[in-house]
C-alpha cells in the first residue's frame, strides 16, 4: 500500500438526483480516498450508487436530471465540487481516464481506431495531427494489441469485445493521467479474456503510477487488483478497508453475506445457494436508520432510527457502518 | 454415452447463419449431441460466441437447425408437425436471460400466466385462478403480485414470474439461458435455489446455459463445454471441474478469479491469449488449437477425435488422458 498522500480525497459527498418525478439521493454521506499507484475498489450491487459517485462529480450525467452534489472531492489540489464545465471538461479524459464497461457504446462507431485516439491526444497533449497518430500507435503497443498498425485502420465494430476494451484502455491513458475510473471494465467481458485486461490493468498502473477507482460487482476482480475496498449499499459505504482484510474477515453483515454468498470449491453440485434474504431497497428519500436492517440478522431495534456512520472496528485499519461489529464481532463470526 | 434413457437428446446439430460476407455461413452449432436425463440439472459452459444460446434455441425450434436431431422421450421433433409438434413442444420450456425484456408491460403477472394456462387447456376461470396462485407460491412469490405490472417488480421477482409462466404448461425440460446473470448478487442464489427446488420437487430437467463457471458447477450434475460451436468436453461436474480433459476447459477454470487475496497474489500471467476466432472461418483441425498452450502440428491437420476419461466424461483432445491425468502442466491457480 502506498504511504503517498492521496490524490483523491472525497469527503462527505452527497448526491441528489430530481427528475421530473421524484428526488433520489444516490450517494448519501460518502468518503474515501486514493493515492498514487493505488488501486480503490468500489463494490455494489445495481442501485447502491456506485457509478453515480464517481460520474456525477465529472459532470457524466444522463440528460433530463438536475442534481445537487454537496460535500468535498479534492483531486490534486483542486475541489471538483462546484467547479465549472469547461474546467471539468479538461479534466476528463485529460489527468482523469475513465473507461466504461461496454465500450460499443463509447466509442465512436463511424469514426477510426486511430482517429478517436489521435483526437485525445490532440486536445490534452496539444499535439498536432500527424505528432497525435504517432502518439496512437505508441498507445495501442502499450495496451499490447496485436497488429497495431493494422488496427489503427479498423471500425470498432471490426474489432472484437476485448480488443475495443483494449481501445477504451488506450484512449484513457492517452494523456498519462494521473487517476483513472474504470467502471465494470471487465463485465461485459468473457472470463479468459477478463484475465488478460485485469493484467494489463495492472501493469499500466504501475508503469504511470496512476491512482486507479475500480467499480465493480466481482469480488474475484477486487482480489486480484485493488489494495483497498469500499463496500456500498443503497448509496453508503458499508465496510472500508484493506482488501485482504474486508475479503477474508468481512465485518459488516452485509459484506459478509456478499462474500459468503460466492460460491466455494467445496460446495457440492446440489447443493443450496447461500445468499442474502429480501432484496435491496428501492432508491427514494435517505433512510432514517441503517439501510441495510430488513436483511439482516444481526439488526436491533436502534439500527431502524439511528443511521450508523463508519467507524473503526476491532482492526483500527477497516471502517465498518454498523452499531454491533464492534461491540460482539466474535459473536457475528461464530455466527 | 448412456442416453438411452434420456429425456432429451440432441443429436449432431448443425444450425447456421448467413455470414455478412457474401455466400458465407457461420455454424453457430456445428455438430453437437447432447442429452438430459429425466430430472437432472445439466450446464452448458463456454464464453460468448460459442453457440451455447444457438444451441439452447434450436432445441426449442427458436432457430430452425440446418440438420441433425432432437428427441423428447426417442421421438424425432422433426418428424412432427402442426398441432402435434406444438404439442410435443410445450414440454419443452425456455427461459430467457432478461427478466425485463420477456415480460409485457401492459399485462398483469396474473393475465401473463393465464395466457400461458390457456394454452395448456386450462379454460376454466376458477382453475385458471387456483393455478395461478398454485404457481406463484411455487416460484416464491406472494399472491398480491398477480395483480401488479412488471414493471412494478424487481428484475428476481421477474424472473419468478417468467419461471412460473413457463411451469404453467407443466414442462419436463426448461432451457434456462443465463437465467441469473442479470440479477444482483444477492439475489442470484435466492433464484437459484429455486431451480434446485423445482428439480427435486417437481423433477423438471433443466438444461443451465451460462458462462459463470462456479454457479454451475454448484447446479448442475453434468457439465457440457462448447468452443466455436462444437461440444470439446463433457461429464459430471465433480470430474470435469476437478479434472479437466480439455486444455480449453483447463484454462477456463484457471481464469476465474479468486474472491481471496492471497490466492490471487500467487496468479500468474493469463494463459489464454486473444479471444475466440471468428466462426465464419474456423481454425482448420482443432478449433482450440490458435490459442491452446499445448497444441501440436497435428492439431491443425485432424479434427481431435472424443476421447472417453472415465465414466461419462469425455474430452475432444489429443492429450485428453494427459491432461486428464494432470500430467500436462496447466496452469494452476487453486
Amino acid at each position: 500500500m502506498s504511504t503517498s498522500s492521496p490524490i483523491l480525497t472525497v469527503r462527505d459527498l452527497s448526491i441528489d438526483l430530481f427528475t421530473a418525478r421524484s428526488a433520489l439521493r444516490p450517494v448519501d454521506q460518502v468518503s474515501y480516498s486514493v493515492a498514487a499507484g493505488e488501486t480503490l475498489a468500489i463494490v455494489g450491487e445495481s442501485g447502491s450508487g456506485k457509478t453515480v459517485l464517481n460520474f456525477a462529480p465529472l459532470g457524466l450525467m444522463p440528460l433530463g436530471v438536475s442534481i445537487h452534489v454537496s460535500g468535498s472531492i479534492r483531486f490534486d489540489g483542486k475541489e471538483l465540487v462546484g467547479m465549472n464545465d469547461e474546467a471539468l471538461r479538461k479534466l476528463r479524459g485529460g489527468s482523469i481516464g475513465v473507461i466504461f464497461q461496454d465500450p460499443m457504446s463509447a466509442l465512436n462507431p463511424a469514426r477510426t481506431i486511430r482517429r478517436q485516439i489521435a483526437e485525445v491526444a490532440e486536445l490534452h497533449l496539444s499535439l498536432t495531427s500527424t505528432q497525435a497518430e504517432a502518439r496512437a500507435l505508441d498507445l495501442l503497443k502499450m495496451v499490447r494489441m496485436s497488429d497495431p498498425e493494422a488496427r489503427l485502420r479498423q471500425y470498432p465494430h471490426e474489432l472484437s469485445g476485448g480488443l475495443r476494451q483494449r481501445v477504451m484502455i488506450a484512449i484513457a491513458i492517452a494523456a498519462e493521467p494521473k487517476l483513472l475510473i474504470a467502471d465494470e471494465p471487465t463485465t461485459a467481458l468473457d472470463v479468459t479474456v477478463q484475465a488478460q485486461i485485469i493484467a494489463l490493468l495492472k501493469d499500466l498502473q504501475k508503469r504511470l503510477n496512476m491512482a486507479m477507482v475500480l467499480i465493480t460487482h466481482d469480488m474475484g476482480v477486487v482480489a486480484g487488483i485493488a489494495s483497498r475496498l469500499a463496500v456500498m449499499y443503497a448509496g453508503r459505504v458499508m465496510e472500508y478497508g484493506p482488501v485482504q482484510s474486508v475479503l477474508t474477515a468481512p465485518r459488516h453483515p452485509y459484506t459478509m453475506g456478499l462474500i459468503d454468498a460466492i460460491p466455494r470449491a467445496e460446495d457440492l453440485p446440489g447443493s443450496t445457494f447461500r445468499g442474502l434474504p429480501g432484496m435491496p431497497p428501492v432508491l427514494g428519500a435517505p433512510i432514517p436508520g441503517c439501510a441495510f436492517v430488513e436483511r439482516c440478522r444481526h439488526a436491533v431495534p436502534t439500527c431502524e432510527t439511528a443511521r450508523p456512520l463508519l467507524a473503526p472496528t476491532a482492526d483500527r485499519h477497516v471502517l465498518a457502518a454498523c452499531p454491533i461489529v464492534n461491540r460482539s464481532s466474535e459473536a457475528l463470526h461464530a455466527g | 454415452m448412456p442416453a438411452d434413457t434420456a429425456l432429451l437428446k440432441v443429436e449432431n446439430l448443425v444450425t447456421r447463419f448467413k455470414s455478412v460476407e457474401r455466400g458465407k455461413w457461420v455454424k453457430a452449432v456445428d455438430g453437437v449431441s447432447i442429452h438430459l436425463n429425466p430430472g437432472e440439472i445439466v450446464g452448458l459452459v463456454g464464453e460468448s460466441g460459442c453457440g451455447k444460446s444457438t444451441l439452447g434455441r434450436s432445441i426449442v425450434g427458436l432457430e430452425k437447425p440446418q440438420s441433425g436431431r432432437v428427441l423428447l422421450d426417442g421421438v424425432d421433433l422433426g418428424t412432427l408437425g402442426g398441432r402435434k409438434l406444438r404439442e410435443t413442444r410445450r414440454a419443452i420450456q425456455y427461459v430467457f436471460q432478461d427478466p425485463y425484456a420477456s415480460l409485457n408491460d401492459r399485462q398483469t403477472i396474473g393475465e401473463a400466466i393465464t395466457e400461458a394456462l390457456i394454452i395448456h387447456g386450462v379454460a376454466d376461470r376458477t382453475e385458471q385462478r387456483r393455478r395461478i396462485l398454485e404457481l406463484l407460491d411455487q416460484v416464491g412469490l406472494p399472491a398480491v403480485l398477480a395483480e401488479r405490472y412488471p414493471r412494478e417488480l424487481s428484475g428476481g421477482q421477474r424472473q419468478r414470474v417468467a419461471i412460473a409462466r413457463s411451469l404453467a404448461v407443466e414442462p419436463r425440460v426448461l432451457i434456462c439461458d443465463e437465467p441469473v446473470s442479470a440479477l444482483d448478487l444477492s439475489i442470484r442464489a435466492q433464484v437459484m435455489n429455486l431451480f434446485l427446488t423445482l428439480q427435486k420437487e417437481l423433477g423438471v430437467a433443466c438444461l443451465f446455459i451460462a458462462h459463470d463457471l462456479a454457479l454451475v458447477r454448484q447446479a448442475a450434475s453434468r457439465v457440457y463445454v462448447m468452443y466455436l460451436g462444437k461440444v470439446i468436453e463433457g461429464g459430471s461436474s465433480l470430474d470435469v471441474y476437478a479434472r479437466p480433459g480439455h486444455p480449453y476447459t483447463s484454462a477456463l477454470l484457471a481464469s476465474v478469479p479468486s474472491a481471496d487475496p492471497r490466492i490471487e497474489a500467487l496468479r500468474e500471467a493469463p494463459v489464454l491469449k486473444g479471444d475466440i476466432p471468428s466462426p465464419t472461418n474456423p481454425p482448420s483441425g482443432c478449433r482450440f488449437r490458435t490459442r491452446c498452450p499445448q497444441a501440436m502440428a497435428i492439431c491443425a491437420v485432424n479434427e481431435p477425435e472424443t476421447v472417453a476419461l472415465s465414466s461419462g466424461h469425455s474430452a475432444a483432445c489429443v492429450i485428453a488422458e494427459q491432461v486428464h491425468r494432470g500430467e500436462v502442466i496447466a496452469p494452476k491457480v487453486h
